[in-house]
C-alpha cells in the first residue's frame, strides 16, 4: 500500500533544506538568543528526517525522546544567556571578548 | 493525493518562515516567524501520520518552547539594543558553507530516489508508541529523566548565583 506518491528522498530533501536554512542563520546571525532559535530549528529538521525515513513507531519513540531533549537543551540554554547577559551587558557574539571564571 | 499536497505545502511554509528569519531584524518577529515554523513541521508530521508527535510538537515546541524564548527576550533587553548587522562578507561566507551543506548532503542521499516511502507509516497510534517507549526502549527513557533532572539542576544554579 503506497499512499505516497513520492520516494524517501523527498522527506529527506524537505529536512535537509529546513536544516541548512536553518544552519545559514545561525552562521550569520550575530545574537546569541537569535543563535538558539536557529539550533532549535535545526533540531527540529533532523527530527523530521528521523520520523519520516526510520521504522514507523521506533523513529517515533525516538523523535518523542528527542523533544524532551530539546526542551531542556532550551531551557539551560536560556539560564546560560540571561547569566551572560547579565555579565556582559550584551547580547552581541562579536562583543563578547574574554570568558572568565 | 491530498498528503501529497500537503506536505508540499508545509514544507514550503516552514522553508520560507526560516528565510524571513534570517533577514528579520526583530528579535520577536523573528520568534513568531519560528512560530510559523514550528507549527507547519507539526502539520507535516501529520500529513506523515505521525499524529502523536504533531500534537506533541505543539504542546512542546510551540508552546513550551516559544514561551521560553519570548520570556528570555522580555528580560534581557540587551537583545533590544544589540543591532544584528553581519558584516557582508560573514553573510556571503555563512550562507556559501550552507549551500554547500546542502549540496553535499542531496549528493549523498541521492540513493534514497529508488526507495519508496515505507507503507508501514499507515497507523501508529499512541498505543504503539507507548509499548516501544515502556518496554523497548525503557531504558533510554528512564535515562531522558536524569537529563531533565540534570537541566534543571543547571538552570537553577546558573539563575541562583546572580541573586546571591
Amino acid at each position: 500500500m503506497h499512499v505516497y506518491p513520492m520516494s524517501s528522498y523527498t522527506p529527506a530533501a524537505i529536512s535537509f533544506i529546513l536544516f541548512t536554512l536553518a544552519a545559514a542563520g545561525f552562521l550569520t546571525c550575530g545574537s546569541l538568543v537569535r543563535m538558539l532559535m536557529f539550533l532549535e530549528l535545526m533540531l527540529n529538521a533532523a527530527n523530521i528526517a528521523m520520523v519520516t525515513l526510520g521504522p514507523a513507531t521506533a523513529s517515533q519513540a525516538y523523535a518523542a525522546m528527542l523533544f524532551a531533549i530539546a526542551a531542556a537543551e532550551a531551557g539551560v540554554g536560556l539560564a546560560l544567556i540571561i547569566t551572560l547577559a547579565s555579565v556582559f551587558k550584551t547580547l552581541e557574539t562579536g562583543n563578547i571578548k574574554g570568558l572568565r571564571g | 493525493m491530498i498528503l501529497a499536497a500537503s506536505i508540499y505545502f508545509f514544507a514550503a511554509l516552514a522553508a520560507a518562515a526560516t528565510l524571513l528569519m534570517v533577514f528579520q531584524r526583530n528579535p520577536v518577529k523573528a520568534a513568531l516567524l519560528m512560530l510559523t515554523a514550528l507549527l507547519s513541521t507539526a502539520g507535516l508530521y501529520l500529513a506523515f501520520n505521525a499524529q502523536l508527535l504533531a500534537v506533541l510538537q505543539i504542546i512542546l515546541y510551540a508552546g513550551a518552547i516559544m514561551t521560553l524564548f519570548i520570556i528570555a527576550l522580555t528580560v534581557t533587553p540587551q537583545a533590544w539594543r544589540d543591532r544584528p548587522s553581519p558584516g557582508r562578507a560573514r553573510l556571503v561566507l555563512g550562507l556559501a558553507a550552507a549551500a554547500l551543506i546542502l549540496a553535499e548532503l542531496l549528493k549523498v542521499s541521492a540513493g534514497l530516489r529508488q526507495l519508496a516511502l515505507s507503507p508501514g507509516f499507515a497507523e501508529t497510534g499512541a498505543l504503539a508508541l507507548a509499548r516501544e517507549l515502556f518496554g523497548r526502549f525503557a531504558f533510554q527513557f528512564e535515562l531522558l529523566s536524569l537529563v531533565i533532572l540534570a537541566s534543571i539542576v543547571g538552570a537553577v544554579t546558573l539563575a541562583a548565583k546572580k541573586g546571591g
